[in-house]
């Protein structure tokens, strides 16, 4: 064994190293081990938040091994690599050789063969090789498989398997990690993620993207038209709702109304909706109608915001009160015309009788606040997506194959006897769920025997 | 409501039929344990019609939703899968000393879900998705496999204990042997594996479909993924360095620590994008 070693050229210990399930399953286990830090400690906080936490030393020491965002830090990505590389090295090393196995599949049952197989049966018959070579085909490819038939040295084997695909399942499922991981990368690389607030009525072409470090050009604009947020009867939150349109080319391209779990795609940009607020101050409406009845106006007055009347004079709204004097929702506006001081009084929503008792030309009626919302927008493109799907599907195939199949190969080995009767020897095996194999076995042991009687 | 009354009753039956298993140990009595598997039966059909009940009382409060959203439900839901996979067992194996074993995790379970909120709350916008009905019930059938694994892979410990003592009375001296509670072991987790898998997968699809992002190592995926490792690093220190027996018990126990931790853990200790179990 020591003499061995010793012969084995360097590149061969290092392929040794890299081929090793050992690896793989320390791999496995310090990757797990080492992810729970991650969840212990949060990521991605402000600095400030872990200097609450933490010493200032022990800040330091963890702000450089990357504690903070481990699971991008080049010492967890190392190890993905090498989980990678061990993963390639080991299938590069095994898959051929199963593939050369199960092209040419034993399918002469030897002395040798016969010794490492548990489920065997031998019985002797009456007749002709060849009369019952055709008898046990027959009744191998009725309950089993139809049977390979070798002639040599004047024996006769049978060989029949079924379930080979089960040889294929950990190789499958080894591929979708590889698969995925492609994806993965794929997608970090000539995708983006961003994030982005539009105010109703309002539109963007970029989006900030990396932390708001650079603005992607979306290569068309969004627009959102309407938010509206829906309530159960208990007042908890039923659905958020942007309608939102593509403007693409100078036309209106796609229209949707997105909900959580319902997102937009465009070009293979997909926008999610993801929080909403209320945009900047509110407006009041204020209904403005001539005494003599000639003219109405429907005014919006921003906080402080002069708003010109033709023929009366500057409206601001400069204070809003939820309860004034406990009459309910009410204004106060200010009145500038020309020439005359400043007047200012407060209107109480829907009462606009009470307005008119004000001797003025002008009667204004509050309607209430009305106040612009904005939606947040998840923004993504993930080329690499379909790809991950592809090997999560391929996953959950290979692993089905690997558990759920078996690869079960019968032998039926026939020889003149001594006597001059036929020597029969029929054995299996499966490489998987052996219980099962063995009643499946017993079946076809007890259907063989009975043909041709 | 009559959902949380079946619930109760299967609570109940749950505790019965684990005295039952266990006192079919101890007096050494066959017929204690077929008394077991009945109540187990009955339980099956309580606790299938409480979900029922539930998910219809759902509908008639306007709220209308799969009975899998929150603690208490999820909690219920595990129960539930653990009671069907252990019956599988029971039936396949014909041996009922794992009941004493097994049904206590359902038990306890159903347990603290009592002293869970039990109201049917509406559900938020995030978890309005046809991926959470799959995402949650791969991962309880796969979190319910482990625990018949975990529960088996006990037994095996004291049997094989007792196999080196070569001491063949006692209680113990009923469990099945321990090639086929090894066995059993490792096949639970064929079971659970895939459907972790698929659960995990489900859940990176929801995510990538409610907000962009198919994972983002917050502490429940990154939980769920520790779970799939250990039971990954399982598998290979079995098929292929023929990890049997002893040690392969102890990383099924350790699989299901984790999956444990996965499940309530993140919830209680840590913070993260996960809604149920926080409130
Ligand atoms: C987390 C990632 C991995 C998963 C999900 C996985 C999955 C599997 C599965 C399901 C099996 C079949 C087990 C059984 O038959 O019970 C298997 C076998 C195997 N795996 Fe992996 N594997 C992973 C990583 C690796 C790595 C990194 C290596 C690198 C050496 C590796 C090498 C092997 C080998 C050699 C076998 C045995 C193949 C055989 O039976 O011929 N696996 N793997």
């Amino acid at each position: 064994m020591a003499d061995e070693k010793r012969t084995l050229s360097p590149m061969d210990r290092v392929w040794n190293f890299f081929i090793s399930v050992k690896l793989a399953i320390v791999t496995l286990i310090v990757l797990a081990a080492t992810s729970i830090l991650g969840t212990i400690i949060e990521q991605n906080q402000p600095p400030e938040k872990y200097h609450k936490i933490y010493e200032d030393w022990a800040f330091a020491l963890m702000d450089r091994i990357n504690l903070f965002d481990m699971y991008h830090s080049v010492w967890f990505l190392l190890m993905l690599v090498l989980f990678t590389v061990n993963l390639s090295c080991c299938t590069i090393d095994r898959f051929p050789k199963m593939l050369k196995v199960v092209r040419n599949p034993r399918t002469k049952l030897d002395e040798n063969l016969e010794k490492t197989l548990s489920l065997a049966d031998r019985w002797k018959k009456k007749g002709t090789l060849p009369e019952w070579a055709g008898k046990y085909g027959e009744a191998l490819s009725a309950s089993f498989a139809k049977p390979k038939v070798t002639e040599v040295d004047g024996q006769v084997h049978l060989y029949a398997e079924t379930g080979v695909a089960s040889r294929f399942g950990v190789y499958v499922t080894h591929l979708s990690i590889i698969i995925i991981f492609i994806g993965a990368i794929l997608g970090n690389v000539l995708g983006f993620k961003g994030y982005v607030n539009i105010t109703e009525g309002e539109s963007v072409t970029k989006v900030p993207v990396r932390g708001g470090i650079l603005m992607q050009d979306l290569g068309f604009t969004v627009r959102c038209n309407a938010f509206s947020l829906e309530t159960y009867p208990s007042g908890q939150p039923k659905a958020y709702k942007s309608d939102l349109s593509v403007i693409d080319g100078g036309r209106e391209t796609v229209r949707k109304t997105i909900v959580v779990n319902d997102p937009l795609q465009y070009k293979g940009i997909w926008f999610y909706q993801s929080s909403y607020g209320q945009a900047g101050g509110a407006t009041a409406r204020v209904m403005a109608a001539r005494k003599d009845g000639t003219h109405e106006d429907m005014l919006s007055l921003a906080p402080n915001e002069p708003v010109p009347i033709d023929g009366y004079g500057i409206v601001r709204g400069v204070n809003y009160d939820q309860n004034f004097q406990g009459n309910g929702p009410a204004l106060q506006v200010v009145v500038e015309k020309p020439g005359q001081p400043a007047a200012s009084f407060w209107l109480f929503q829907g009462r606009a009788d009470l307005d008119r008792q004000r001797a003025d030309s002008m009667i204004f009626s509050f309607g209430g606040l009305s106040s612009k919302m904005f939606t947040g927008l998840q923004v993504a493109k993930d080329p690499g997506v379909n790809i991950v799907w592809l090997g999560c599907t391929l996953m959950v195939i290979g692993l089905i194959m690997a558990f759920f199949l078996s690869h079960q190969r019968v032998w039926v080995r026939l020889a003149q006897g001594a006597d001059g009767r036929v020597e029969v020897v029929l054995a299996g095996s499966a490489n998987r769920n052996r219980l099962a194999f063995e009643k499946r076995f017993e079946k076809l042991q007890t259907g063989v025997k009975a043909a041709g009687q | 409501m009559s959902n949380v009354i079946l619930f109760n009753l299967t609570t109940v039956l749950f505790g019965v039929a684990s005295a039952l298993y266990l006192g079919a140990l101890y007096a050494k009595n066959e017929k204690i344990a077929g008394a077991g598997t009945w109540v187990c039966v009955l339980a099956a059909v309580v606790s299938t019609a409480a979900l029922g009940v539930r998910w219809y009382e759902s509908y008639q409060m306007g709220i209308g939703r799969i009975p899998v959203t929150n603690l208490y439900e999820s909690l219920v839901f595990f129960a539930w899968s653990v009671n069907l996979f252990y019956l599988v067992v029971e039936w396949k194996y014909r041996n009922r000393t794992f009941g004493a074993f097994v049904m206590p995790i359902a038990f306890f379970t159903m347990v603290f879900a009592v002293y869970n909120d039990s109201s049917i709350q509406p559900l938020v916008p995030a978890l309005q998705s046809y991926w959470l009905h799959a995402h949650v019930i791969t991962c309880f059938v796969g979190y319910a496999a482990f625990a018949v694994s975990a529960g088996v892979a006990l037994m095996y410990l004291l049997k094989a204990r007792q196999e080196e003592a070569k001491i063949s009375e006692g209680v113990v001296g009923l469990l099945p042997a321990c090639k086929m509670l090894d066995d059993l072991v490792y096949r639970a987790i064929i079971w659970g594996f895939p459907f972790l898998t698929a659960g995990i997968i489900t859940g990176a699809a929801w995510a990538n479909y409610a907000w962009g992002t198919y994972w983002s190592w917050d502490p429940k995926e990154t939980w769920s993924l520790i779970v799939w490792l250990v039971y990954a690093a399982f598998l290979h220190a079995r098929v292929t360095r023929g990890w049997h027996g002893k040690r392969a018990a102890i990383l099924s126990l350790v699989g299901f620590l984790a999956t444990i931790f996965c499940y309530l853990g993140v919830n209680l200790v840590l913070s993260g994008l996960h809604s149920y179990g926080g409130g």
